[in-house]
């Protein structure tokens, strides 16, 4: 793990001189698409007045007729616009602070983690119609194998009027390694939402929640606020959740502070924290010179990798060795 | 007649579902300590092993050796109740990790790859059996609750169910082992 003062080193000595003709870049692009914004705008206007001088449609038609054209115009461009920012800024920015942290590892910007792994996971049960990842990051970091990318998986839904819309299951951050002991049962550590917010009642439901196995109750009064876990063995479920292990996934949580979902299968660990966002990607608004701008992606970073010495998991027991 | 039988029937369910609830936790504690029982045993089987190697080292712990052997053989009897098989285990576990603690005093030992090996496999098992303790305890918490809360306490009574122990262990067992106070 990199500290925020190597950050702070090698970001004002090395990255940002190299990072301003990326800034002109983005300059360029804003530039761009607020003067297109201004054309599609004079466009929408003149579009409205045919529609409704020419074409006879009523005001509110036209209107929104000729917004719905202008916007799609738009989006158009300033995706076809950031598609080429995001490249570039993947490579000068994301990839150069992983291997700030740690040199070793690989970036594969287009890459994720795939559909079986995710299903392997058994975190997320629904079943999804879109599945989408990028920025996948693989390597070994103390030895242990470690995988994490950005993953989206959505659902259709359609509403009470027939509406098709697009729900998420799971957006944030993927994280699977091996796991410093072996086992053969399934262990899966959800965020305790129920018990919190309906208190015995709670527990009561999640004891009913049979997709999941059966409910553990846990002998860490923190952990058991926090989250609710499911398991097939009892024995093995507290074996790989020590006493140790739990305090550590307390800490990771209240570090982070985001919905965190563990599972253990076949001897690998799988995290997946939540983000109401999409991880490593550029916002266009804001400026490459800004130091605090660049470290929110850092940090995010540096947690990922961070988590293996955070949950101690290159501290194999014997026969993981 | 029919409202009657809608309580009776309604009355019936309710037994069932209490039974089988008290039932189950009885059944899951059972199930629990035989799990445990089994990894306990994993750790008997390990012992003639570890007696054998540690034997050509170290040649005044010949007391030791056959204290735990001994305990061994004892706590392998078929014969005996949960109670006195933990009591033995404990006497045990004890005996082993003092015993490991003097293997310090043998640098030869260190470089024996059996002897690490087995060193190595006794902590995943001690591992085990912690966590199969935690499991056991949590599933005799759970039948106690069942036999003290209403309502399935008024059924326990009936079904002549008893309270179980947990296992106690011990405060310094608890406690992270604090390398510096073994080396004074």
């Amino acid at each position: 793990m990199a500290t925020l003062s190597s950050l702070l080193e090698y970001y004002y000595e090395t990255m940002q001189e190299a990072l301003l003709p990326l800034e002109e870049e983005r300059k360029r692009i804003v530039k761009k698409l607020q003067t297109t914004a201004f054309y599609i705008g004079l466009g929408v206007i003149v579009f409205f007045i045919v529609l409704h001088k020419q074409m006879h449609f009523s005001p509110l038609q036209a209107s929104v007729f000729s917004v719905m054209i202008g916007f799609l115009i738009f989006m158009f461009v300033y995706r076809h616009e950031k598609a080429g920012f995001t490249a570039v800024f993947k490579d000068q920015v994301i990839e150069k602070l992983l291997y700030q942290i740690d040199a070793s590892l690989i970036y594969r910007k287009e890459s994720a983690i795939g559909e079986q792994e995710y299903r392997r996971s058994e975190l997320f049960l629904e079943a999804y119609d879109r599945f989408e990842g990028s920025d996948l990051v693989s390597g070994s970091i103390a030895k242990v194998d470690v995988r994490f990318s950005f993953l989206h998986t959505q659902q259709k839904e359609r509403d009470s009027k027939g509406k098709e819309r697009w729900e998420t299951i799971f957006q944030g951050l993927f994280f699977c390694a091996d796991f410093n002991k072996a086992f053969k049962s399934k262990t899966v550590v959800l965020p305790d939402v129920a018990e919190r917010s309906l208190g015995v009642l709670g527990t009561w439901l999640q004891g009913m929640n049979v997709t999941r196995g059966s409910l553990m109750k846990l002998d860490h009064v923190e952990f058991e606020k926090v989250f609710v876990v499911y398991g097939d063995d009892p024995i093995e479920s507290r074996y790989i959740l020590s006493h140790a292990l739990m305090e550590k996934i307390v800490l990771l949580q209240r570090k982070i502070n985001r919905p965190i979902y563990l599972s253990f299968v076949a001897s690998r660990i799988y995290i997946a924290i939540a983000y109401t966002k999409s991880l490593f990607e550029p916002i266009l608004t804001r400026s490459l010179l800004e130091f605090s701008y660049i470290k929110e992606y850092f940090e995010l970073l540096n947690t990922a990798v961070g988590i293996v010495e955070e949950l101690k998991l290159n501290e194999r027991l014997w026969s993981k060795r | 007649m029919e409202t009657f039988l809608i309580i009776g029937g309604a009355l019936l369910f309710i037994f069932i579902v209490l039974y089988n609830t008290l039932i189950s936790k009885k059944n899951q504690v059972d199930n629990i300590f035989a799990g445990l029982d089994a990894i306990l045993k994993k750790r008997y089987d390990l012992i003639p092993n570890l007696v054998a190697t540690l034997k050509e080292y170290m040649l005044h712990e010949a007391g030791t050796f056959e204290k735990i052997t001994s305990l061994r053989s004892q706590a392998l009897q078929p014969s005996l109740n949960a109670h006195d098989k933990m009591a033995l285990d404990k006497e045990l576990s004890s005996m082993l990790s003092s015993l490991m603690v003097t293997v310090e005093n043998y640098p030869v030992l260190k470089a024996n790859e059996n002897f690490l090996h087995l060193q190595h496999t006794l902590h995943e098992v001690e591992e085990q059996i912690s966590a199969a303790r935690r499991a056991y305890n949590q599933s005799v918490t759970d039948y106690n609750n069942a036999l003290e809360m209403f309502p399935t306490n008024l059924l326990a009574g009936f079904m002549r169910l008893e309270k179980k122990e947990v296992l106690r262990i011990d405060v310094a067992e608890r406690e992270n082992v604090n390398v510096k106070n073994l080396f004074r």
